[in-house]
């Protein structure tokens, strides 16, 4: 009896569904046939006719439009991978911080959280490209020749980048960094005060101990809280349009706004990221199973 | 005399094949009050659950109150009994994000939907019995456990259940705050409340119980007056457990 | 031996020294670099910041191109919405008030929306020129309260028996939650007018808001299911042996208390949605990022970037700031209860 009420439920549930679904189709189909436009995607392999002025693979306004979207995917790669490093390093250097014994670098991290979390990355990825770079008279900082900050960008090592990616990786790197401060703060003080304690009164420096004892016991709860920041990062990385960086979400708004496939265009931007955001959570996952095999080693 | 409680031959098993209960019976008249001993793991938490559907058995029938349940899970029925049977926790689990007299109120309002002056004035009425009417404003983690117990002892008596069922009502208290609780438990037994009692305090269980049933891994190892069982009782098992609670 | 040990002792105690050593360093060198930072802001703001493009333009800021006549309307609306905080933070002690916030909090979306739309009575005005912190705050009040009953709904969902519901629920909150805002933002201004059928239109700002309460509510979903997943299980058994139906025990006892677990997290997703609404001012909305971002187009104000970016991230922090605090009084109220 009450497994059949349970099913019918369901079969209701899944109907209510598929009505919904189907209306919502059925109106797509008709707006597409009135705009004539159908739904196909052989419009990928005609020229783009547009150029980019970012593309670390060559690229000329004839090449198609998805080679086009495969020089976004890089462009979106490339920012994210960068910043995903940096802002790794500076959160480390921040969450330590927030730890640290010293008052003063104690309450400027927490400055430094506050300010960045409580502001829109928007207003602080324009602020790091129309103040930060474009607003910098030529040749602002230069040390002979091995790091150069001008408002054409970043030139590190003759490695040259354009004002648009430094911006972006930079304000990403920034933003990012203030939350994974906070991550790894939570790890440390998640890290039970005996620990410290113990290894205190066997002798070990503070930086050893920190190390050795609190930071590998302190990693199976700042690895979860990563992951999702890293997968924050990648989300927020689409901002890059507000700054005319031609990432995935760039171009394809430039497409749809040239060819007005924007279903196509979506589906495309949705697998782009359910892809990127499945790569990330594998990768973590192994990092996590690592260290969680190490740790039983250390046991 | 009214039967309250009967239970016929019931047994529960867990997932390895261990059995949590094995072949259980017993009756509880009206008006009596039943004492469940035995040691840690011997099942007889387990058995004062099923007697309000917090628990499923495989095997036998239970009746409480009139109204029978068997291993199939009767979702109505069981609501029907715990409408009449109130039942106390070791932990008190009182609601946090309540106060005291909400707690209370909370199942007259909405189980016996009565009016909330009538609702209010007996939970009020409850509170002063137990002894605890100033604290009615206040919140549970503002109590000591032993209030907090018998806020919990009041809530369920807000829906004047016919029988009780205390699960080691005083094992998660300060041994300083045990008797305020069973003071309250021994002045409901004198008015004729019938109860089930999970406990390990044997003075309680000599001088309230009418029965006190010993169990051991899921079995029934004996029943019998209070009497005979501290003073003679029957099985050896019971006597070393008795031996090793008087260490 | 005997030297072996001085040698460590001394170790030890240079050790000591140089990090004592080194922490005076870097006090030393942050304060002097603090001390740089100060004095040059300071020079700056005295000598070279030019304030004509905010302090012009303040009414444009807080109201956007509302009819100038009409501002009283959403000056109005803000004043009730910041009364009903403070009554929701510090509570008076009229029970009957304390009991009806919750019908006052749905009934600020009502008010807001006559207030800012006319109509009975009052001049209408186009949501085109709604802008400003006022849009801001509509996008954000609007959607956290569509969304937060349907991310409780979908929390529940995700915790059901019923395999269907289950999954599907899950699909809906793990996708949502994959993709960036902007392309969910931007499926709400362009797709959504293909999804209807013809004839029917939803004007910019309610597709905004439709498109965020789709965003947020997966996020709410999932700090709910937290909050779920810490109620001890001996809740639910004293609730259901006092006779609470599945229903009833939802409501008063699951409900109140996954909010309250959940009280931090749903206040940092309010503060990102704040935030979040300047995701607007790319999509066409002229929000308070966006107001911002038109004052600088404008030649008369050229060049003021840096005195308009201070001065809206000023706003935001200090908003942010606000609710943060809010939410931490909140909190320790809780506390107790």
């Amino acid at each position: 009896m009450m497994r059949y009420k349970r099913f019918f439920l369901q079969l209701i549930i899944i109907l209510l569904f598929i009505g919904l679904v189907g209306i919502l189709i059925n109106n797509l189909i008709i707006n597409l046939i009135r705009t004539d436009l159908g739904f196909n995607f052989y419009w990928l392999l005609k020229p783009a006719s547009f150029a980019l002025s970012e593309h670390a693979l060559p690229f000329s306004p004839s090449d198609s439009y998805a080679w086009a979207l495969l020089i976004g995917w890089i462009n979106s790669l490339k920012v994210i991978l960068f910043s995903l490093i940096f802002s790794t390093i500076l959160g480390i250097i921040i969450g330590l911080s927030r730890t640290s014994k010293n008052i003063l670098i104690k309450k400027i991290s927490s400055f430094y959280i506050t300010f960045i979390r409580q502001t829109p990355l928007l207003l602080q990825l324009m602020f790091w490209y129309f103040v930060g770079f474009l607003g910098l008279k030529n040749k602002f900082i230069n040390f002979s020749n091995i790091l150069k900050i001008n408002t054409q960008g970043i030139e590190f090592f003759g490695l040259s980048l354009t004002p648009e990616f430094s911006a972006l990786f930079i304000g990403l790197s920034v933003f990012t960094s203030a939350f994974i401060g906070e991550v790894i703060r939570g790890g440390i003080i998640s890290v039970e005060k005996g620990q410290w304690e113990s290894f205190r009164s066997l002798g070990l420096s503070e930086r050893d101990g920190l190390i050795k004892v609190i930071i590998p016991q302190a990693l199976p709860a700042i690895i979860p809280g990563l992951t999702s920041q890293y997968l924050n990062l990648a989300k927020n990385s689409t901002l890059a349009i507000a700054i005319g960086y031609s990432d995935i979400y760039a171009i394809n708004d430039t497409i749809i706004n040239q060819t007005g496939r924007a279903i196509e265009c979506f589906i495309i931007l949705l697998l782009t990221f359910l892809i990127l955001n499945l790569s990330i959570t594998n990768l973590m996952e192994k990092i996590n199973k690592l260290i969680n095999k190490k740790q039983i080693y250390i046991n | 005399m009214n039967t309250i409680i009967k239970v016929k031959n019931i047994s529960k098993s867990y997932s390895r094949g261990l059995l949590a209960l094995d072949n259980v019976s017993l009756k509880v008249n009206q008006g009596k009050v039943l004492v469940i001993m035995g040691p840690s793991g011997s099942g007889k938490s387990t058995l004062i659950r099923t007697f309000n559907g917090l628990e499923t058995f495989d095997a036998g029938e239970i009746e409480i109150l009139g109204i029978k349940i068997n291993q199939n899970y009767n979702e109505r029925r069981i609501q029907k009994i715990r409408k009449r049977v109130g039942m106390v926790f070791q932990q008190f689990n009182l609601f946090p994000h309540l106060c005291i007299l909400d707690n209370i109120t909370l199942a007259p309002l909405n189980v016996q939907k009565r009016s909330r002056v009538e609702a209010e004035e007996y939970g009020m009425y409850l509170l002063s019995q137990m002894g605890i009417s100033m604290h009615a404003e206040k919140y549970p983690s503002q109590l000591s456990g032993g209030e907090q117990q018998r806020v919990a002892i009041a809530r369920t008596l807000a829906l004047k259940p016919e029988l009780l069922l205390f699960d080691e009502p005083t094992s998660a208290l300060d041994p300083e705050r045990i008797n305020e609780v069973l003071d309250v438990m021994r002045k409901l037994a004198q008015d004729g409340m019938t109860m089930v009692v999970v406990t390990h305090e044997i003075n309680f269980a000599k001088e309230v119980s009418d029965q006190i049933l010993f169990m051991d891994s899921g079995k029934v190892i004996e029943t019998s007056t209070p009497d005979i069982f501290f003073s003679n009782a029957k099985h050896e098992r019971s006597r070393k457990f008795l031996n090793q609670l008087d260490k | 031996m005997y030297l072996k040990k001085i040698n460590k002792n001394f170790k030890k105690f240079r050790e000591i020294l140089l990090l004592n050593s080194l922490n005076n360093f870097l006090t030393i060198i942050l304060v002097f670099a603090i001390f740089i930072t100060f004095l040059q802001t300071f020079n700056w703001l005295i000598v070279n910041s030019k304030w004509t493009a905010v302090t012009t333009n303040i009414p444009l800021f807080v109201f956007g191109t509302f009819p100038e006549d009409q501002r009283w309307r959403p000056f109005i609306w803000i004043m009730s919405l910041l009364t009903i905080c403070f009554l929701s933070i510090v509570p008076p002690k009229w029970k009957w008030l304390r009991k009806n916030l919750l019908i006052a909090w749905i009934g600020m979306i009502p008010l807001g929306i006559f207030l800012l739309y006319g109509g009975f009575g009052i001049q209408t005005v186009m949501s085109r020129n709604f802008g400003g912190l006022t849009l801001t705050i509509l996008l954000t009040v609007c959607s956290s309260m569509f969304a937060l009953p349907i991310g409780i709904g979908l929390a529940f969902c995700r915790q059901s028996s019923l395999f269907v519901v289950k999954k599907l629920s899950s699909i809906y909150i793990d996708s949502m939650r994959a993709v960036p805002l902007i392309a969910v933002l931007f499926f709400g201004q362009l797709l959504i007018p293909l999804f209807l059928p013809l004839g029917l239109e939803i004007d910019s700002v309610w597709r905004a808001i439709f498109a965020f309460t789709l965003f947020v509510s997966a996020y709410i979903a999932e700090d709910i299911r937290g909050g779920l997943q810490a109620i001890p299980h001996t809740q639910i058994e004293s609730a259901k042996s006092l006779g609470l139906n599945h229903l009833q025990i939802i409501r008063f006892i699951l409900i109140p208390q996954s909010l309250r677990i959940a009280l931090p997290a749903l206040t940092n997703q309010v503060i990102g949605l704040f935030q979040n609404t300047s995701l607007m001012s790319i999509l066409g909305l002229v929000e308070l990022l966006g107001i911002g971002r038109s004052i600088l187009a404008n030649p008369k104000f050229i060049g003021q970037y840096i005195e308009v970016y201070i001065w809206l991230a000023s706003v935001y922090w200090i908003i942010c700031t606000l609710l943060a605090l809010m939410a931490k009084y909140l909190e320790k109220r809780l506390k107790i209860a």
